[in-house]
């Protein structure tokens, strides 16, 4: 391998601390090199025209560019390299600025030592590089979007406005979701399927969108680009061309009345009904489990729409990427057994009074006590049902309550101004545009509220009570009312469990879907090509669900706009004749990109290159494309070959966390020892126990290893698996007589320069406590080992 | 069925006429009673301290190894919240430290209720096994109410720390086991809705006033309900319903009168044991108007059962 090696000035910010030029005669004894040269700047024009003058010139088939972090220039070195001809994978960066002449301005002598370390290293590395190509993969510009509530809607409007096929497959009768149901809407208090029902129709008359409703998804196959997603239709007994959506005709006639889902549990139906007036497509339904097959809707119908002998059809499509958007289910009030749901018939959950509100529901909009038929003449609403309540295990807010409960409170002040409404709150949430006027015209309305959760519902005699603790008087309290409403929080759709275990979706503690990232990537899942929208991945207001099927339509447009998939080279390849197909690799991916047919099979579409999958490997048959064991192992022999310092650590930062905290240590120009040098990997993850090992028995005193926070992790779950291998290799180490010590892991976010300086300067003590390495394997009275160079 | 009997201190105070219904009850339904050797106090009278309150339960728990029965509400929640504390490790430990015999682990701890319910269930499941093999003569051997309280209506009163901790044999906010019972022995549970309300003894000292307030509401419910007596679970529950009724009556001027009867007591009407045997003269309300409603029950239903053969 011809190399060339660039040390860097970079003005005074390296060559302040460091002195470039022995740097530059330093690295031409290095084996391989064929010309090393020191410049001012070696990101300016010259610097890079040297580069390329120097590739061709010498025929270099590999760079080392000493200089700033691999974060910054990276980028701009392959670019510079691949216009020289060569193939951008060959550059190695040594990251002699950030992690050593800004770190180590006081110590210039041990920053030289380590520099000629880190120089050593990149070479290493050089040496072993091969050229790697990103290739492009066609993928299919079609969509799945799961679940038709607004997110989904508006998910499937916005791709197929651009041109994108969309699937939407819901698994109720008709789509609208829970929106679809509820009265007027906060913080404009209009009606909600008003503004709702021209969206669903125009998914209906979209040319671009194929709505499957009655469906459930039983299978779904393949990664980002090319999906395979089957399931089946349910037999509706009415054929969906033929209905006409009279409904009149077919269910007048039929005798049999039961409860109404969708009026959750106020009202009735027929066992052929129509979801809601409103129904996309406005197509009737016969539910089995109650129609006795008495033939009189077949007789009714005026075009023989209705099919008993439908049957259930299958379905099956290709999509380049999906869209959950599975929503949420309420929090089932009766598991609050203190406030009597279920028990007390007065009692009843928010959704319910939103039934009662809608003009269209089974009292026609009249708020009565379900007991008596009677205008209630007092509401109370119950906040946090299930919501930021650890008894029932949801800690969490659910967010929309508050609203809901003050534009309930509102509706029905409005209406009946002589009835008093209550609000029992523990905190009142107003955050939106908009939302805290609207809580004030709540106040304005005499709209009474009282802080302090609610102990128990008592009826007695007739009369609900209501007792509490009114924790602004501080006193206990009991009022009567004749009604009283139980705000239920969101939870977790479990219907969606069946989709997220298909998708391999992770939860989150609180049950929804688990986003990429808590605040960055807020609809994207960890899986490539997967993005959520709306309430599956938490509780949402109706005008965030909206927002996040646009961005989710945004996201899944991007990803396949092209009709192709650019793959990143960095991934993991499964050596078949090693493999034992023991599927180790498959539990540890995060991206769900490796299967396993006998052997070992990585989709390289899928696969995001974080390597954990190489560490885990109990026969080595997986390694990685650009951080392979070989180059990581020859970093590691080349960091140990001197042993300038002691104690000696090798360093493994992963690169989103660690290792930009590291760079930011230098920014931030905090000072710690020279004693680390440090190799940048992917994920902690990939962090292979051999290499620890290889790096104690090379003489390294100790060895660090840094990821992400728990809980941050870039690829989800790879700092937990780099924890427990750390944790298994200190038992054995401390079986052979090692002290477990010598290994360290610690977590580093991007923003944490002074922990990992800290942190450094801690293990740098411990280990001057524990002696050279070796030392607890010396047999008592014997010399202390002379460790190499020091 | 063989069981550790805890009696407690109030079974040899003002709770006798419960013990001696037990007892009688258990011989009635073939569960053998062997009292726990030497016990000591529950630990109800040193919650303020949770660790000695948790040593105390536990010495008693490690005196036996057969389940252990307890028969008052205060000291069946005790037990149970005992073991709970004695998961952790640094609390077994300390206790360990003082107990001769080590709590090892955790034991079965039955309310009086379970064991009457579980023989009852087991003798209905022979009974309908008979049935249905049709055995000669068809007799049902086990069935052991022979005097079904058919037509009593009981008030079930549960107090509050028969269900708690939660997570024990019921729902601690709407339990239902004490209804089902009341229905196995043939009588009508009533609509009762303030059953778990706070029979108030742990106040009673300190805040007669508010004591007395909730005890007139509990009653007046219980009244309402339609209920002949109530069924009591805790001899403190049964203490403060029972024996101020005099003070309550004098109090609010009206009259209450109603009996509260333990359920073993209940029990042991329906499986055929005399007053004498549960100890019913020894409750403060007399047990008499129930005695005789019964028995004016089934006089009729003879009367009508003669006529009909006439």
């Amino acid at each position: 391998m011809r190399i060339g090696v660039y040390v860097c000035h970079c003005g005074l910010n390296i060559a302040g601390v460091l002195e470039p030029d022995s740097l530059t005669e330093f690295a031409k004894t290095l084996p391989g090199v064929e010309v090393a040269r020191d410049l001012q700047f070696t990101c300016s024009d010259t610097g890079q025209e040297t580069i390329k003058e120097d590739i061709k010139e010498h025929k270099l088939e590999s760079i080392v560019v000493a200089a700033c972090s691999p974060r910054l220039h990276e980028p701009t070195f392959r670019r510079v390299v691949s216009e020289a001809g060569m193939n951008p994978f060959m550059l190695e960066m040594a990251n002699i600025r950030e992690q050593c002449s800004w770190v180590h301005m006081d110590e210039p002598p041990q920053a030289q030592e380590k520099a000629k370390d880190l120089i050593r290293m990149a070479v290493a590395k050089a040496t072993l590089l091969s050229p790697l190509t990103g290739e492009t993969m066609p993928v299919s510009r079609e969509v799945l979007v799961i679940g038709g509530g607004v997110a989904g809607v508006q998910a499937s409007l916005d791709l197929a406005d651009c041109g994108l096929h969309v699937y939407l497959v819901e698994r109720r009768p008709t789509i609208g979701g829970y929106m679809a149901l509820l009265t007027d809407v906060f913080p404009t208090n209009d009606c909600s399927i008003c503004v709702l029902a021209p969206k669903m129709t125009d998914v209906y008359n979209h040319p671009l969108i194929t709505l499957v409703t009655y469906a459930e998804i039983l299978n779904i196959e393949g990664s980002v680009g090319r999906f395979t997603v089957s399931g089946v239709k349910k037999a509706r007994f009415v054929d969906e061309k033929l209905c006409k959506g009279c409904l009149n005709e077919c269910a007048g006639v039929c005798p049999m009345e039961v409860p109404d889902d969708y009026e959750f549990g106020l009202g009735k139906r027929k066992a052929i009904f129509m979801p809601i007036p409103q129904a996309v497509p406005l197509v009737a339904c016969i539910d089995p489990e109650s129609c006795i097959g008495c033939g009189l809707c077949a007789e009714a119908c005026p075009v023989d729409a209705v099919k008993y002998d439908q049957r259930q059809e299958d379905f099956r499509f290709d999509v380049g990427a999906i869209i959950v958007a599975t929503g949420w289910q309420s929090f089932d009030p009766a598991r609050k057994e203190e406030y009597g749901y279920g028990r007390y018939r007065d009692v009843i959950s928010a959704l319910q009074v939103e039934r009662l509100l809608n003009a269209a529901g089974p009292t026609g909009g009249e708020v009565v006590r379900p007991s008596t038929g009677q205008v209630a003449k007092s509401v109370a609403f119950l906040q946090c049902v299930g919501s930021r309540d650890e008894s029932v295990g949801n800690p969490y807010c659910s967010r929309v309550c508050c609203m809901y409960a003050l534009k309930n409170a509102q509706l029905i002040k409005e209406k009946y101004p002589e009835t008093e409404v209550s609000i029992h709150y523990i905190d009142l949430r107003a955050g939106g545009e908009g939302y805290e006027e609207f809580y004030i015209r709540a106040q304005r309305l005499g709209i009474n509220f009282i802080r302090g959760r609610v102990s128990e519902v008592e009826e007695v005699d007739g009369t609900l009570k209501v007792n509490y603790e009114d924790t602004l008087l501080g006193d206990f309290r009991s009022r009567p009312y004749d009604l009283v409403v139980l705000s239920a929080g969101l939870e977790a759709n479990r219907d969606a469990d069946v989709v997220g275990n298909l998708l391999g979706l992770s939860k989150r503690p609180d049950g929804f879907f688990e986003i990429a990232h808590p605040k960055m990537r807020p609809v994207e899942a960890h899986i490539d090509g997967v993005f959520i929208a709306g309430c599956a991945s938490g509780p949402k207001e109706i005008q965030v669900s909206i927002a996040q099927g646009e961005a989710a339509a945004s996201k899944a447009m991007g990803l396949l706009v092209r009709g192709e998939l650019a793959l990143d080279p960095v991934v993991a390849v499964v050596d078949a004749e090693k493999c034992i197909g023991c599927r180790l690799c498959v539990d540890t991916c995060p991206g769900k990109a490796i299967s396993v047919n006998g052997i070992a099979l990585v989709d390289e579409a899928a696969c995001k290159g974080c390597g954990t999958c190489a560490a885990a490997c109990p026969v080595d048959a997986i390694d990685m494309t650009l951080f392979s064991d070989e180059q990581i192992l020859s970093q590691i022999r080349a960091a140990t070959a001197v042993k300038g310092q002691y104690p000696f650590i090798v360093g493994f930062l992963c690169n989103w966390c660690s290792y930009a905290g590291a760079d930011l240590a230098g920014t931030s120009r905090i000072q710690y020892p020279t004693n680390m040098r440090a190799i940048r990997v992917m994920c902690a993850g990939r962090v292979d126990p051999a290499f620890v090992l290889e790096a104690l028995k090379g003489g390294a005193d100790g060895v660090l290893i840094s990821g992400c926070r728990l809980g941050e992790c870039h690829y989800n779950k790879g700092n937990y698996q780099a924890y427990q291998r750390v944790q298994v290799l200190k038992g054995v180490l401390e079986k052979v007589g090692i002290n477990p010590g010598r290994v360290k892991i610690i977590w580093c976010a991007a923003s944490e320069g002074e922990i990992l300086a800290k942190e450094v300067r801690k293990f740098a003590g411990e280990l001057k406590e524990m002696g050279p390495v070796g030392t607890e394997l010396a047999p008592p009275g014997s010399p202390e080992p002379s460790g190499v160079g020091y | 069925m063989k069981l550790a009997y805890y009696p407690g201190c109030v079974a040899r105070s003002t709770g006798r006429e419960y013990e001696i219904s037990t007892r009688a009850v258990s011989r009635a339904l073939g569960i053998e009673l062997e009292e726990i050797d030497d016990w000591n106090c529950c630990g109800a009278t040193h919650v303020s301290n949770e660790l000695v309150s948790t040593a105390l339960a536990a010495r008693n728990l490690v005196r036996t190894d057969l389940p252990v029965m307890a028969s008052c509400s205060i000291c069946y929640s005790r037990l149970r919240a005992a073991m709970i504390h004695l998961k952790d490790r640094k609390v077994r430990k300390k206790v360990n430290e003082a107990l001769e015999r080590k709590y090892e682990g955790e034991k079965e701890v039955l309310h009086v209720i379970e064991p009457i319910g579980r023989a009852l269930r087991k003798a209905d499941e022979m009974d309908q096994d008979l049935k249905k093999n049709k055995k000669k003569n068809g007799r049902k051997e086990k069935d052991l109410i022979v005097r079904p309280l058919a037509g009593l209506k009981a008030a079930p009163y549960y107090g509050c720390l028969l269900t708690r901790p939660g997570g024990g044999i019921d729902s601690p906010e709407n339990p239902k086991v004490l209804e089902d019972l009341i229905r196995t022995l043939g009588a009508e549970p009533t609509d009762f809705r303030l059953k778990m309300k706070c029979c108030c003894g742990p106040i009673f000292m300190p805040e007669e006033e508010a004591a007395a307030e909730t005890l007139i509401r509990i009653l007046r419910n219980a009244r309402a309900s339609g209920a002949d007596f109530v069924v009591a679970l805790c001899p403190l529950c049964h203490l403060m319903l029972d024996a101020n009724q005099p003070l309550l009556e004098k109090k609010f001027g009206e009259e209450i009168n109603l009996p509260i009867l333990y359920v073993t007591q209940m029990a042991g009407l329906a499986l055929g044991l005399g007053p004498e045997e549960l100890g019913m003269e020894m409750n403060s309300v007399s047990t008499r108007q129930v005695l005789e409603k019964l028995e004016k029950i089934e006089g009729k239903k003879a009367e009508e059962e003669g006529a009909k053969v006439c």
